[in-house]
């Protein structure tokens, strides 16, 4: 029996990961008067990184290949020849929902919105008139559901056994194969949900604005993220099985158990879209300000940022690739996707969005070598 | 593991409920494999052995503050970490009976976590959560059939059968794997 009191599999990194959630959660528990507010100084701290890598000899290289790399159409090719990076793209417009293949070849399905990837790419679920589908890549449909109210966001579990979707102002659930469907609350915000990785575990926003995060199987255990403002995007890190929550002028990192355990404030700026990255320990988010937008990185848990990109007007959303190695970036404004390898070593520039894929084109999901 | 005895965890609690991260960090270090072991061997799945260990010191650092320091700190974390453990393996046993099978065509089948095993940790996943939750608390973690009694809320007599019972059919498995 002495057997038994051997190292489990993952043992190790699992203590990692979870002694920098506890401390964390302890931190966070320590009455005020023994915390030093760091804020002020990590705030200061940052900005001289980045300015400091703005300014610097490196820093001015980057900044300046950067805006070689998108000034004007000579940069930029004039349609998407191929991803750099394996995987699929999702892409959507007024027309439909587009899926673009690794080679540029790209097919329409007409009339879809809201579409996201099942766990391997082998289908799409996407909204369709008043109807939940969900369709192989190739517009083949393998099941649809119809439910009166506004249908939108289907976001499949990780292991594709569920898939959450609001219907007008609830929240519901329906098993991977289109059976089970079930109302999972009421009291709800429709927009962001997030499933945790492996789990049935589903994070969503409240009526109060704060995060419920519950077993969708279960029903009970749920935990409360109390949050400074209303979430509009949620994601998870799979590495340290955190939250993040991006606010709009800020996003913050909760335990899966609803204490915070980090974040940034972006005062003013505004942040607009933000995307963890594959392997949970970055997270790429877009703030503006004063009509300019930068692409920032930092850790899941905060910490100083690093300014990969800035340029005048919007930039509408940022996604990663499946391998981590490139950032997708939707300048809308400038009717351009960049795609950036991170570390920044290369820029590929891609113009006439609007052109190739219609009215109010995005991204909307990059999956699946 | 770091070696402590029950002084220097008592130190280790006074501290944390001070403030001192240094003491939480020692007191985590202490206690984190054989929570993480104990859980892993009822659940057989290292993410959710993860959760539930990482979510019992969560638990344990919201109640510091009232923890009774002259109280041992492992059996009060051992017994959630066996409680989830039992109502994860549970749930999971529910959830494949709602038919996701049919749904296999959609998500990628996910290897079991057995390969790497030692026989007497495979066949023990061969056997009900219940089981599993007093051979890994008498046999891992050391407690006395009234010690697992208490913390699981079961008479005395039932967590004696369930040992013996899952004891014999862990025989029994061995011995099938070694013939």
């Amino acid at each position: 029996m002495r057997h038994l009191d051997r190292s489990a599999p993952g043992e190790r990194e699992a203590g990692e990961r979870t002694w920098e959630v506890v401390r964390a959660a302890f931190e966070e528990r320590l009455p005020s008067p023994r915390r030093r507010d760091w804020r002020p100084f990590a705030l200061a701290a940052a900005a001289a990184v980045v300015l400091a890598a703005a300014f610097s000899p490196p820093g001015n290289a980057v900044f300046g290949s950067l805006r070689d790399a998108v000034r004007g159409d000579q940069n930029a090719k004039p349609a998407l020849a191929s991803l750099p990076a394996p995987g699929r793209l999702l892409a959507e417009s007024t027309s439909g929902t587009w899926i673009v293949q690794n080679d540029g070849s790209k097919r329409l399905l007409t009339g879809y919105r809201d579409a996201a990837w099942s766990p391997h790419g082998l289908y799409v679920a996407a909204v369709h008139g008043s109807e939940l589908r969900a369709l192989e890549p190739n517009g083949r449909v393998h099941w649809s559901l119809g439910r009166t109210g506004r249908l939108a966001n289907p976001r499949w579990s990780f292991d594709g056994f569920r898939v959450a979707y609001f219907a007008g102002r609830s929240l519901r659930i329906v098993n991977g194969d289109g059976t089970g469907d079930r109302l999972l609350t009421r009291d709800v915000r429709p927009g962001p949900a997030a499933w945790q990785p492996n789990t049935h575990t589903l994070a969503y926003v409240n009526r109060a604005g704060d995060i419920e995060i519950t077993d969708v199987d279960k029903r009970n255990g749920n935990a409360i993220a109390q949050t400074r403002a209303a979430p509009r995007q949620l994601d998870w890190a799979s590495e340290l099985k955190t939250l993040a929550a991006i606010e709009p002028h800020a996003f913050e990192v909760f335990s899966r158990r609803g204490p915070r355990i980090g974040g940034l404030d972006r005062g003013i700026a505004q942040v607009s879209a933000a995307a963890v990255s594959p392997d949970g320990k970055r997270i790429a988010f877009v703030e503006t300000r004063g009509g300019r937008s930068t692409l920032q990185l930092t850790d899941v848990l905060g910490g100083p940022t690093g300014a990969i990109f800035s340029g005048a007007g919007t930039f509408a959303n940022v996604g990663w690739s499946p391998d981590g190695r490139w950032l997708l970036l939707d300048w809308s404004s400038a009717d351009q996707w960049l795609f950036i390898h991170s570390p920044v070593k290369k820029v590929l520039a891609v113009s006439n969005i609007r052109a190739n894929f219609g009215a109010d084109s995005t991204i909307a999901g990059w999956c699946c070598p | 593991m770091v070696a402590g005895s029950r002084g220097d965890e008592r130190a280790w609690i006074r501290g944390a409920q001070s403030g001192s991260v240094p003491d939480l960090e020692a007191l985590f270090k202490h206690h984190w494999p054989r929570a993480y072991r104990a859980a892993y061997l009822v659940v057989h799945d290292s993410g959710a052995a993860e959760d539930i260990a990482q979510e019992a010191f969560l638990a344990a650092v919201r109640s510091l503050d009232r923890f009774d320091r002259r109280r041992p700190f492992g059996p009060w974390l051992h017994r959630i970490v066996v409680n989830r453990a039992i109502d994860w393996s549970r749930s999971r046993a529910l959830r494949r009976e709602s038919g996701d099978a049919a749904l296999a065509v959609v998500a990628a089948a996910a290897p079991p976590e057995r390969g790497h095993e030692e026989p007497l940790a495979a066949a023990l996943a061969d056997l009900s959560p219940e089981h599993r939750a007093v051979i890994v608390m008498r046999h891992l973690l050391d407690y006395t059939p009234g010690e697992i009694a208490e913390a699981l809320g079961l008479p005395r007599g039932t967590v004696n059968s369930r040992l013996r019972r899952g004891l014999d059919e862990l025989a029994e498995k061995l011995d099938e794997d070694l013939k």
